[in-house]
C-alpha cells in the first residue's frame, strides 16, 4: 500500500484523460446551450402572430386594440405612422391576451394613414386606416 | 481482416465527433421543422375560417346577433365590437359556431347606439366579420 502511494508512474496519463474529459464535457455543454438558445429564439420568432382588432382616432391620439393570436408573448417596441416613429404607451401581451396601444399622433380628418406595429422579435403588422371626418 | 479492424482504435474519436455533431444538427432541424409545421397549420386554419354576421337586431334593452360560419372549421368568437363615430366599445364573448351553422347570440347588457354603427366580431384565430347597420 505504501509502495503504491509512493509510485508516481501513470499519473500523467490519468491527469490528461481527466482533463480531456472535462474539456469534452464543457465543449458539449456549450454546444447544447448554443443549440437551445438558437432554436428557442427561432422558435419564438416563428410563433409570433398579432392582429389589430380595432383602430380608434381620438384627438391627438390613435389607439390600436391588439390581440396576441400566436404561441408566445409579444412586446411592442416601435410604432410607425406613415413610416415615422411615434411615441406610444408600453404594451406587452401574453398568449391569447389583448389590449389598447395608445399612439400619440396629431392626425387630420379624412386622411389615410399607414400604421405599423413592430414587436421585439421583429414581427410587424402594418395596414392602412382612414381617419374619420 | 475483421480482427485487425477490431483491434485498430485509430479514428474512433473522429467517428464519435461526427455522430455527436449529426445528433445536434438533427435536433436543431427537427425542432425547427416541427414548429414550422405547427405554425403553418395555424395559418392554414386561419385561412380556412369564414364567418359572417348576417343580422343584428336591437331593442332598447338588448341586442341579438346572428353569426354564420361558412368555413370548414368550428370558429370560436372571442371579441365583439360596437363602434360608431363617438365610441368604440369592446366586449369579451365566448361563442362557438360549428361549420355551416347559423347561431344567434343574445346580449341583454348591450344596447346598440342610435344612428349608424358597425358591429365587428373577432375569432380566436384572428379573423374578423363586420356588419354595418343603423
Amino acid at each position: 500500500m505504501r509502495k503504491l502511494s509512493r509510485n508516481r508512474r501513470g499519473v500523467t496519463p490519468v491527469l490528461s484523460s481527466l482533463l480531456l474529459t472535462v474539456i469534452a464535457v464543457a465543449g458539449m455543454s456549450i454546444a447544447i446551450t448554443a443549440t437551445y438558445v438558437i432554436t428557442d429564439e427561432l422558435h419564438d420568432s416563428m410563433g409570433e402572430r398579432l392582429i389589430v382588432e380595432d383602430v380608434w382616432f381620438t384627438p391627438d391620439q390613435v389607439s390600436l386594440y391588439l390581440r396576441n393570436v400566436g404561441k408566445v408573448s409579444v412586446e411592442m417596441v416601435s410604432v410607425y405612422v406613415n413610416r415615422t416613429d411615434q411615441s406610444f404607451t408600453a404594451l406587452e401581451l401574453e398568449q391569447d391576451s389583448h389590449g389598447w396601444l395608445h399612439v400619440s399622433y396629431s392626425w387630420s380628418a379624412n386622411s389615410v394613414y399607414e400604421v405599423k406595429v413592430v414587436t421585439k422579435r421583429g414581427t410587424n403588422v402594418a395596414d392602412y386606416y382612414v381617419s374619420p371626418s | 481482416m475483421f480482427r485487425r479492424l477490431r483491434r485498430d482504435r485509430r479514428g474512433i474519436s473522429n467517428v464519435i465527433v461526427v455522430v455527436l455533431s449529426l445528433v445536434i444538427i438533427l435536433a436543431i432541424v427537427s425542432n425547427v421543422v416541427m414548429w414550422n409545421y405547427e405554425m403553418n397549420q395555424v395559418d392554414w386554419e386561419k385561412i380556412k375560417e369564414n364567418v359572417t354576421i348576417t343580422n343584428v337586431e336591437n331593442t332598447t334593452y338588448w341586442s341579438q346577433y346572428t353569426f354564420k360560419n361558412e368555413g370548414g372549421l368550428t370558429v370560436h368568437l372571442v371579441s365583439l365590437w360596437i363602434n360608431n363615430s363617438t365610441i368604440h366599445q369592446h366586449y369579451n364573448i365566448n361563442v362557438f359556431v360549428n361549420s355551416a351553422e347559423t347561431k344567434t347570440y343574445l346580449r341583454e347588457d348591450i344596447p346598440l347606439p342610435t344612428g349608424s354603427y358597425t358591429v365587428k366580431v373577432v375569432t380566436e384565430r384572428g379573423n374578423m366579420a363586420v356588419y354595418s347597420g343603423n
